[in-house]
């Protein structure tokens, strides 16, 4: 699933907007950028996050720099083991023309942070970016499985996979969202967004707002 | 036992000073915040990794007496003033989570 791939396949499903959110690398959100581009769709940068309550967090930036200076404090507390390509396969990043850059030696989805949820979406924030816990109606990673009830933080909005949501949300917007890992799952769960002008800043202020028409 | 115990007979530092000196009844280890509001009794001591404001919430919820963080995992301020305002005694140790259970179980 290359950056190019994912791109394609999400105008070809006929979306406009389209994140990229790697378990806690952003290494391959600048060819992504690329390769949305390329095609003609709206990217947004970012990464799913393990939290230190091993809860997956979006966390989603407008330019693929913040999200990789993000990235490379979240790898950096990651408390992992070396990956075994053999087992769980490889975590390449690739350059704006697919060829292989690197690869990434921790298991990136093995382990998890030492960020908390709060202190993850203060992080988040303070880079003008949005945070989103992620599948939290899911039976593991999730604010469900790992608290048990939803916090006061103020979070963009969260993600559920279900409706209508099982927890108490407080108030909070909710979004459905594909959480493809595989080509043919893009598209699924969309959902559609009231906005004045499709930039990132208008993009958060809707989510924030709760502009949203689950499709 | 008292709160207090934890301080004066296993060396485990207090994180903020002149805390309720709770009775403890029980203990519960866990780093599965649903798992201690599931099945934690009252008046225990949670012994737990898991060093942020929302395992206040939860042990306020459960009716958790004190909390030791382990493995010498840096306390949050924001979790100390949970801590104050639901009146939960707070505490850190080097030791990790099997060890701390092994020394608070000689206590109780």
């Amino acid at each position: 699933m290359s950056p190019m791939a994912i791109a394609e396949e999400a105008k070809r499903k006929g979306l406009d907007v389209i994140a990229l959110t790697d378990h806690n690398t952003a290494l391959n959100t600048p060819a992504f950028m690329s390769a949305c581009n390329k095609v003609g769709i709206f990217g947004i940068y970012g990464l799913e996050i393990t939290s230190s309550e091993e809860a997956h967090v979006l966390a989603l930036f407008k330019k693929p720099e913040t999200a990789m200076e993000m990235g490379k404090i979240i790898y950096k507390s990651l408390l992992s083991i070396p990956n075994d390509p053999d087992k769980w396969g490889d975590q390449v990043y690739l350059d704006d023309d697919e060829n292989i850059l690197g690869e990434v030696d921790k298991y990136l989805t093995g382990g998890a942070s030492i960020y908390s949820i709060s202190e993850l979406l203060e992080m988040t924030l303070e880079r003008d970016g949005m945070f989103i816990p992620a599948h939290i109606d899911k039976p593991l990673f999730s604010i469900k499985s790992q608290l048990g009830f939803m916090p006061d933080d103020n979070f963009t909005a969260v993600g559920v996979t279900k409706l209508p949501p099982i927890l108490d949300l407080k108030g909070k917007p909710y979004i459905t969202n594909s959480d493809a890992h595989y080509l043919h799952n893009i598209g699924e769960r969309s959902f559609t967004l009231d906005i004045e002008d499709l930039t990132f800043t208008h993009i958060k202020k809707s989510i924030k707002s709760g502009l949203i028409t689950i499709n | 036992m008292k709160a207090s115990d934890l301080e004066t007979d296993l060396g485990y530092k207090p994180a903020y000073t002149n805390y309720p000196d709770n009775d403890i009844t029980s203990g519960f280890t866990s780093d599965l915040l649903s798992d201690v509001m599931g099945n934690a009794r009252e008046e225990s001591v949670l012994i737990t990794i898991q060093a942020h404001k929302n395992t206040v919430a939860c042990c306020s919820l459960a009716g958790i007496s004190a909390i030791i963080i382990c493995s010498g995992r840096k306390i949050p301020e924001d979790m100390i003033d949970a801590a104050k305002e639901e009146d939960i005694a707070l505490f850190t140790t080097k030791d990790n989570q099997f060890i701390t259970s092994y020394k608070v179980y000689g206590l109780l």
